[in-house]
Formats: C-alpha cells, sequence, structure tokens
C-alpha cells in the first residue's frame, strides 16, 4: 500500500471536518474523493500534505508514519500537493513558479524537467516569463499542475484541477491526469465534476459531511443509483 | 572559474569603489558632507536588512532601530571592556567590533522573529515595536552602559572610516542581491506571497523567516557596531521610535521588496533633511502656492493614472502634470504676493524641513502607492524586470 489513512480526526476549532476517515491508495493507481461543498474533501488532502495535523488517527506513506510530520518534509518524501484555488504565486513569472515547484531538488535535471512541463503545456512555454497572475484561469491550472510535477512526487494530489475550466479544457485536464498517471504517478484526486472524477478513476470514495460513505471502483460508483441521484444528476 | 574570476573582480571593484569614496570624499568634502556620506551607507544598510524582513519577506517588523542599538551597544561595550587589554591596532578592531554587534543582534533577532512564526500583520508590528522600545527602555536604565546619560565608547576612530561603512552597505545589497537569485531567495519571496503554497513546495516557512530576521537584524547590528566607533559615544536617545519609522519610511518608499528602491530611498531620505536644514527664509506666499499646485498636481496625475490609458499620451500627461504644478507654484506665488498679510509673513526654512519631509512623502504615497521603483530591481546595464 503506498498510501493508508487510518480513522483520522480532525477540527478546525470546534468544527469537525473529518470523522473517523480512512483511505487507501495502491502504487499506480488514480484515486477519486467526490463529495458536495464542504464535505471535507480539502481538509483530506491537506492533512496528508502536512498542512493540517489530525488530532487521532494514522497517516501512512510508504510504510511509513507522516502524520505529524511538517509539510515541508512531506514534499521532500514525494507527496506533491496541488492545492485548491490553484495557489500560484501570481506576483512571480511562470519561470519562478516552476524553479519553486522544484524547491527541495538540488539535482542537474530540473531544467529538464522544466522543459518536459512546458512540452507538456506548450502554452506555459509562450509564456514563461510572464507574470503568473496574468495567465488565464485555465493557464493559471496548467501552471499549477506543472509545478507539483516539478518536486517529481511519486503521489500527486489534485484539488479541483478542473474548477472553473471551460468543457474542452477539463477534458484536456483530464486527460492530462490519465497520461500522467500512465507515466507512473499515482494520483489522488478530489473533484466537484464526479461524473469525470468517477470516470478516470481506478477506485473512488464518497465522502458526506466529514464521515466515508462508500468506496468502490470507480465504474461500479458511476453505476450506482445512490451516487447517481446525489451527485451525477439522477 | 570563469565564475570565481568574475567573483574576485566585481570583490576587488566593489573594495576599490569604497576606498574611492573614502578618498574622494576626504579630499573634496566638508565636514558635514562627509558625516552625510558616512550616515547615507549606514541608512542604506538598514533600509536593506529590513527590506529583507519586511519586503522580500513580508513579515511586519517596525522595530529595526532596535537591532541597531543593540549592535552599537555591544560593540561599544566590548570595546570599553577588552580594547585596552589586546593587542589589535583600531583598523582591524573596529571591524571585529561590527562583527560582534552583528551577531548579537542577530541573537535578537532570532527572539523576535521567534513570536513572528505566530503573528502576523499588525500584531507582529506592535511586537516589533514594544521590542524596541524595551531595549531603548532596559538601555536607559542600565548602569554598565550609561544608562540615560549615555557611555562614551573609547578610543572612536580618528577619522571618519567612510569606506567600511560603505564596504558594509555594499556587502548587504551583494547578499540581498545574491539570495535572490537562489532558489532559496526565491523561497523568501514565495512565503511573501503565500505561506501556505511556500509549504506545500517544500519550503520550510519557518525557517525562511528566521532567516530573514537573522540576517537582516545581524546587518543592522553590524551598523550600529560601526556607528559606536564613528559616534564615539552612544545615548539611548539615538535610537527612538522615529529612527525605526524613518527606515521603514525608506522601504516603503523604495517599493517593498526592491532592494534598489531601498537604496535609492535611503540616499534620498537620510540626506534630504539635512540639505533642507541650509533653506533660510521661506515667504507665506509662496509657502501657500506651494500647497495649492501640490494639491493641483497630485490631482493631475491621479486624473492621468486612471483615465488616461493609452501609453503615448500617458507619457507626456506625467511629466505635464508635474511641469504644470512647478509653473503654477511659481505663477501663484507672484499673484498671492499682492495679497499684503501673505507678502509680509515667512517663517524660517528650518523649522518647516520636517513638514516638506513628511509631503514629500504623502505626494509620493498617493502618487505611487506601490512605492518608488515598485517590486522592480535596477541591474548592471538592462532594467530587469524581476517582478510586476
Ligand atoms: N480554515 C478553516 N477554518 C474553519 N473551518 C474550515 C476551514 N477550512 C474548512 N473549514 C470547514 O471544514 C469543512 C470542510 O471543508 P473543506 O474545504 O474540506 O470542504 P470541501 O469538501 O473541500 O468543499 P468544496 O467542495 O467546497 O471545496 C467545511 O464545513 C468548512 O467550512
Ligand atoms: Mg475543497
Amino acid at each position: 500500500m503506498m498510501l493508508s489513512v487510518r480513522g483520522i480526526e480532525v477540527y478546525y476549532g470546534a468544527i469537525h471536518a473529518l470523522k473517523s476517515v480512512s483511505l487507501e491508495v495502491e502504487q499506480g493507481e488514480i484515486v477519486s474523493i467526490i463529495g458536495a461543498n464542504g464535505a471535507g474533501k480539502s481538509t483530506l488532502l491537506r492533512t496528508i500534505s502536512g498542512l493540517l495535523k489530525p488530532r487521532t488517527g494514522e497517516i501512512e506513506f510508504r510504510g511509513k508514519r507522516i502524520d505529524g510530520i511538517a509539510a515541508d518534509e512531506i514534499v521532500r518524501l514525494g507527496i506533491s500537493h496541488s492545492p485548491e484555488g490553484r495557489r500560484i504565486f501570481t506576483n512571480m513569472s511562470v519561470q519562478e513558479n516552476l524553479q519553486l515547484g522544484a524547491f527541495i531538488r538540488h539535482d542537474k535535471e530540473i531544467d529538464q524537467d522544466q522543459e518536459k512541463v512546458m512540452e507538456r503545456f506548450p502554452r506555459l512555454r509562450e509564456r514563461i516569463k510572464q507574470n503568473s497572475g496574468t495567465l488565464s484561469g485555465g493557464e493559471q491550472q496548467m501552471l499549477a499542475i506543472g509545478r507539483a510535477l516539478m518536486s517529481r512526487p511519486s503521489l500527486l494530489l489534485l484539488d479541483e484541477p478542473s474548477l472553473g475550466l471551460a468543457p474542452n479544457l477539463v477534458t484536456e485536464i483530464f486527460s492530462i491526469v490519465l497520461e500522467l498517471n500512465k507515466e507512473g504517478t499515482t494520483i489522488l484526486l478530489v473533484e466537484q465534476n464526479a461524473h469525470r472524477a468517477l470516470e478516470v478513476a481506478h477506485r473512488a470514495y464518497v465522502l458526506e459531511t466529514g464521515t466515508m460513505v462508500l468506496s468502490d471502483t470507480g465504474k461500479a460508483l458511476l453505476a450506482n443509483p445512490k451516487v447517481k441521484e446525489a451527485y451525477l444528476g439522477g | 572559474m570563469s565564475f570565481w574570476i568574475r567573483r574576485l573582480a566585481s570583490i576587488a571593484l566593489a573594495v576599490g569603489g569604497c576606498f574611492l569614496i573614502d578618498w574622494f570624499a576626504k579630499e573634496n568634502l566638508k565636514d558635514f558632507i562627509v558625516r552625510l556620506v558616512v550616515l547615507a551607507a549606514l541608512y542604506i544598510t538598514l533600509a536593506v536588512s529590513l527590506n529583507l524582513i519586511n519586503g522580500i519577506t513580508g513579515q511586519f517588523s517596525i522595530g529595526h532601530a532596535a537591532f541597531y542599538q543593540v549592535g552599537a551597544y555591544a560593540a561599544g561595550l566590548a570595546t570599553v571592556t577588552f580594547y585596552k587589554s589586546q593587542p589589535l591596532g583600531l583598523a582591524l578592531w573596529i571591524p571585529l567590533m561590527m562583527l560582534v554587534g552583528g551577531v548579537t543582534a542577530s541573537v535578537a533577532g532570532l527572539v523576535v522573529g521567534l513570536p513572528s512564526l505566530r503573528l502576523r500583520g499588525d500584531y507582529l508590528a506592535i511586537v516589533t515595536l514594544g521590542f524596541g522600545e524595551i531595549i531603548r527602555i532596559v538601555t536607559q536604565n542600565l548602569k554598565v552602559v550609561g544608562a540615560a546619560s549615555g557611555m562614551a565608547v573609547e578610543p572612536k576612530m580618528s577619522t571618519p572610516m567612510i569606506w567600511l561603512a560603505w564596504l558594509l552597505a555594499i556587502t548587504s545589497i551583494a547578499v540581498c542581491r545574491n539570495l535572490l537569485q537562489t532558489a532559496h531567495g526565491l523561497g523568501f519571496l514565495a512565503v511573501r506571497e503565500d505561506e501556505i503554497a511556500s509549504s506545500a513546495m517544500g519550503v520550510n516557512v519557518t525557517r525562511t523567516k528566521v532567516a530573514a530576521f537573522v540576517l537582516g537584524s545581524a546587518f543592522a547590528g553590524m551598523a550600529g557596531g560601526f556607528l559606536a566607533h564613528y559616534e564615539g559615544f552612544l545615548i539611548p536617545t539615538m535610537f527612538t521610535m522615529d529612527v525605526s519609522f524613518i527606515i521603514l519610511t525608506m522601504v516603503v518608499l523604495g517599493g517593498s521588496g526592491s532592494v534598489t528602491g531601498s537604496v535609492i530611498a535611503a540616499i534620498l531620505l537620510s540626506t534630504l533633511p539635512e540639505f533642507l536644514r541650509d533653506i533660510q527664509q521661506i515667504s507665506m506666499a509662496g509657502l501657500v502656492a506651494a500647497a495649492i499646485s501640490i494639491i493641483a498636481g497630485v490631482v493631475a496625475v491621479r486624473y492621468v493614472s486612471q483615465h488616461v490609458h493609452t501609453p503615448s499620451t500617458r507619457r507626456i500627461a506625467y511629466p505635464g502634470a508635474i511641469i504644470g504644478s512647478i509653473i503654477l507654484t511659481v505663477v501663484l506665488s507672484k499673484v498671492l504676493a499682492f495679497i499684503p498679510t501673505l507678502a509680509n509673513a515667512s517663517t524660517d526654512g528650518s523649522r518647516i524641513r520636517l513638514v516638506i519631509f513628511a509631503v514629500t512623502l504623502v505626494v509620493l504615497m498617493l502618487v505611487r502607492p506601490q512605492g518608488l521603483l515598485g517590486h522592480r530591481e535596477f541591474g548592471w546595464g538592462s532594467l530587469r524586470r524581476s517582478e510586476a
């Protein structure tokens, strides 16, 4: 098991955001988490990447306990988090954003990886020196994903990569997710767009107000009447 | 190899430049201007080092004079206590004492930097301001350092070591500029922009903030160490809140985050008030005319920035607004001179120099809220836009 989350409880002050949540991700998988607004999806990703600490429960990554480890150490272990709302550094150039993605690395292949990112996202190449705050929403999302890739993660956490994008861009983003996965990156995906998220996922979980209520293969959940009614528009 | 040659050459150039300034100033300038040349270097160091904390890393620290003072007193005390019983000459001893001041101040920076991990914005500002006052009040009551009546630092430098002050200033600039060009420096800027995203990138936010505080206060402390031996006398009133505010103003005025901006603003603000001291009599008519024209000028510039969007028109409109307000000042002062009450009244220039100073700042902030240089840097040969 690459990642296993066991019975974590997460609070924001008095707000109980995650209630005994468990989840597992196998090497090479795409795992999706779907759920309504406020269900706790982003909270779960933030807890895995160390931005939040669970009050109880355990998180294990490749056999090592990572709950309680600082976020910057977790990046070094190979988990990269592309947070909700992109959070690119808008006052910096595209290139500087990518360099920050490789912040933990000191090898000589950083430029090579930047080249790869630009091959994957040609629009970023054209705007490499441009201030990233001036990018369109879709370009910013591509930058956020590209930046997350720069640390060469073995596990990529993607929080709503399709948020606010036009349909053809959504398709593009999801095909990139599939491509990355084929090249060997394990992906944990959080999405509002439940249909797409279940389509690409090997397995998926349904989170409801802080509790995991369902888990199955992506296909099975797509066919599940409860999921259909609640998340796929009937 | 060529990297090291370039590096060595630029160091040699910097050191040579410092001695050139030293030689030129001593040969050609009046004593009071030499003093300004020294103070400018110290204020450059202070502004650049505060810029590292405030502008680059985004920690709103406003008590920078405290680190200046800690460095000054540590160095001063060390000289008073140990100088006589050691073999070094002053030319070596003073740089050594600057290091002592720097190290002591960086410990103080660590102490203040630690709460900065939990506090941000206004709260951190209050803590740093409070720290500054605590340091000043403690020294005011501390017998070993002469309490409120001050402490003589013996021996002081026989002639001003201008080169040393400038070497310090240039070193602080070089350290900040080089830092910004490394991956680590990018981490400092990232922390200013978004702490959560930075830690998601693997930047250790805690360590970055503390490092900024420690490095920034170390340079302020070295400036203090120099000051102690330059003045030969230290008294707590040399380090009041005004000093902190002037340093902060330099950073904001230069454009938070811009090293070049800090340097330019430090030179302007440390020398301008001294030159204004020379203004003799100013007639009331002139003052009123200037006030009216300044308001008109600010309104005009703001109008242009909000309503004129074609670059070519803007290029004419901005200088136009400024030249227009200057012409308006002249014309108005002649017109107003016909009013007898205004024509006959006048005021002593030195009394209003602080007013002029304040008005300059207010006008600049109205016209260019992002500071003189914004986030831009001035590189050798080319104007590089590191950020917009
Ligand atoms: N910083 C915070 N402080 C307090 N409460 C928070 C904070 N962040 C999230 N919450 C609360 O925790 C719950 C889960 O939020 P979370 O952001 O994880 O939801 P989500 O499933 O990602 O929703 P969405 O689909 O809208 O992004 C919500 O009730 C939210 O109000
Ligand atoms: Mg969310």
